[in-house]
């Protein structure tokens, strides 16, 4: 095991338990949809869903961060290059994310001052940590792109998912400086803004996971080097080719120019493609290979992966991306339920997938696939599908009555908020919530468990491990 | 747009782009396993999904740029399934050629 590894370990510990964080702070959020005045001027609603959404960034990055520690001398064989610097910017990371944390239950807020932005909250949704954070992340970000780089000039030896990983750190990196500036101009203020979010997960982290899951295909599945690499050339082209310029999709209603309504629409319009093409990859690599896997959790979330990138960015992106239908759509809880079914099939399907790779290695089973998985797998996938049904029934609830019909009034947004169908859909997303939030204890609890060593199967596995 | 055909053209998107990747799911399923009437439910996921695009042309007041944009798309979800499978099927064999 490279030494890199056990930092990626680390890496993975610090995720899932970000991701519990995570899960905590969503359930809290849920409940005052069905309770709204609870915890009134004690912790608002805003500063749980803060601690929910930022800490949804960071684990999902934290685990990526991982897994390219991971992958990375595998790929090159040679250890991570400047690696005792990315042990201690691991705990740097650590250390900044706890110290917000509290600040942000703590402090919650402050003036409308250069110091709030510093120091407290620069109040711009999904990177909300105050600057001298965000210059902390910039750190250790910088870290790893140096690791990376320099251990690709030493190591001498490039592969092609080495390459287009690279590539994808320089836009990536570039994008998050968008965390910076504050414009007086919220127009122009959220134009760039959007640049950071939407470039994050409809460009730069979906090609991030396509390295990832490239290297994850060839790990357990045995595909080959070829394949999988010519694949991720098309796949990259075809997503970024349909999900920069889908961009316009956030362009509608914030003050851009008119010709927003045609690019945003048009582009993104086109990004369920890709994807399409991403499924049928999928089950053609399952069935080349027979099932055959040396790590059937690891395989079952990685084509998970592929059908729900495609249902949750996809189709629910898809039914919204119209300027006609965003105007009524738009920011109603139809927007969360795709935001969460989007992360969860693009990025937490992917990331969990990586999480059972880790596992098998550090355990040393030949083969790992001793059923209790199968517990954290259907209970997440029951709750999340639950949990956006629920999202979308009251999202649509909210775009056709408080909208559509109501004209966007406050009155209206009052009235839609007691519709039943609405406090149904907000009902069942608390209550597949908890399915979710027990899914996830039941994968921390798999993921920590000795695993059987597994005789049966390994000579059926021989053939799929070389 | 009135509200219920603003409903009712969203919803039909969303199912247009469903029955397109029930399409390609089963039609890759079926290759896969060499079983064609799951190739036939397939190509009925695909008729729909043309159907679900033809109500879309046909019935929501949307522009006219718009309609031939989802008629495009509709031309690229039948498409996409054989075209990437050929293709991963011509990369494999050639994968094995060389091994
Ligand atoms: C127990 C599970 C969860 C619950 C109960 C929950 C609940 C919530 C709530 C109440 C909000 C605030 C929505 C609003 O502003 O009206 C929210 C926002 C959000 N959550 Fe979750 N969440 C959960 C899990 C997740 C997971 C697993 C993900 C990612 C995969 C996620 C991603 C998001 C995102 C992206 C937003 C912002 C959406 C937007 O404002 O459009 N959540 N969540
Ligand atoms: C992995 C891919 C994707 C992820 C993780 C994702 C996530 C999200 C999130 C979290 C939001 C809410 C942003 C906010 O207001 O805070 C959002 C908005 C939106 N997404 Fe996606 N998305 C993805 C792909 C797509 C695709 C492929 C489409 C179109 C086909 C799409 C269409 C939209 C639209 C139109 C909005 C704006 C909704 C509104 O106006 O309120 N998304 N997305
Ligand atoms: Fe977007």
């Amino acid at each position: 095991m490279y030494r890199s590894q056990r930092l990626s370990l680390r890496y993975y510990t610090a995720a899932i338990t970000l991701f519990g964080v995570m899960i905590l702070f969503g359930l809290l959020s849920a409940l005052y949809y069905v309770f709204p005045s609870m915890l009134f001027e004690v912790l608002n609603f805003s500063t749980s869903k803060i601690l929910h959404i930022d800490t949804l960034v960071i684990w999902l990055l934290m685990a990526f961060l991982g897994a390219v520690y991971w992958y990375l001398p595998q790929e090159l064989e040679h250890e991570v290059v400047g690696i005792r610097l990315a042990e201690a910017t691991f705990w740097v990371f650590c250390a900044v994310v706890a110290v917000v944390a509290v600040v942000f239950l703590v402090v919650q807020i402050g003036d409308s001052t250069a110091f709030t932005l510093w120091f407290i909250n620069q109040g711009r949704k999904y990177v909300e940590a105050p600057r001298w954070a965000s210059i902390g992340v910039v750190v250790v970000m910088g870290v790893f792109a140096y690791n990376v780089v320099a251990t690709c000039v030493k190591a001498r030896r490039m592969t092609g998912v080495t390459w287009v990983l690279v590539l994808d750190l320089i836009p990536l990196l570039a994008v998050y400086m968008d965390a910076f500036p504050a414009d007086e101009n919220m127009s122009r203020d959220l134009y760039w803004w959007w640049w950071l979010v939407h470039m994050w997960v409809e460009s730069t982290w979906e090609v991030l996971i396509g390295c990832i899951m490239a290297m994850v295909l060839m790990d357990v599945m045995g595909t080959s080097r070829r394949i999988v690499e010519t694949w991720l050339y098309i796949e990259v082209m075809l997503v970024l080719g349909a999900g920069i310029l889908g961009l316009g999709h956030h362009y509608f209603w914030i003050g851009t120019p008119e010709y927003w309504l045609s690019i945003g629409g048009f582009f993104s319009a086109l990004e369920p493609l890709p994807l399409l093409g991403m499924v049928v990859h999928a089950v053609y690599d399952a069935g080349e290979h027979r099932l055959r896997t040396v790590n059937r959790p690891a395989f079952f979330w990685i084509t998970t992966e592929a059908f729900l990138n495609f249902i949750g960015a996809g189709v629910w992106g898809f039914m919204m991306t119209l300027p006609q239908i965003n105007l009524f759509s738009h920011g109603t809880q139809w927007t969360v339920s795709h935001g969460h079914f989007a992360f969860y099939g693009a990025y937490v399907c992917g990331v969990i997938a990586v999480f059972y790779v880790a596992k098998q290695k550090t355990s040393g089973v030949a083969c790992l696939d001793d059923r209790f998985w199968k517990w954290g797998y259907g209970l997440l996938n029951i709750g999340m599908v639950g949990m956006v049904m629920g999202l979308l029934l009251a999202g649509i609830t909210q775009a056709f009555y408080g909208r559509a019909i109501g004209g966007s009034t406050l009155m209206a947004f009052t009235q839609v908020s007691e519709n039943p169908w609405f406090l149904s859909g907000i009902w069942a997303r608390l209550l597949f919530g908890i399915v979710f939030a027990a899914g996830y204890v039941a994968l921390v609890y798999d993921l920590l468990r000795k695993p059987r060593s597994n005789a049966v199967g390994a000579g059926e596995i021989a053939g799929a491990a070389t | 747009m009135t509200p219920t055909a603003f409903v009712a053209t969203a919803l039909l998107m969303g199912a247009f782009v469903l029955a397109g990747g029930g399409y390609g799911s089963l039609y890759s399923v079926g290759r896969l396993q060499g079983r064609p009437r799951l190739i036939r439910m397939g190509a009925v996921c695909l008729v729909v999904a043309l159907g679900f695009a033809a109500a879309i042309v046909v019935a929501t007041p949307l522009a006219v740029g718009w309609k031939i944009l989802i008629g495009v798309s509709a031309a690229g979800y039948a498409a996409i399934p054989p075209l990437v499978w050929r293709y991963l099927e011509q990369l494999h064999s050639g994968g094995r050629a060389m091994r």
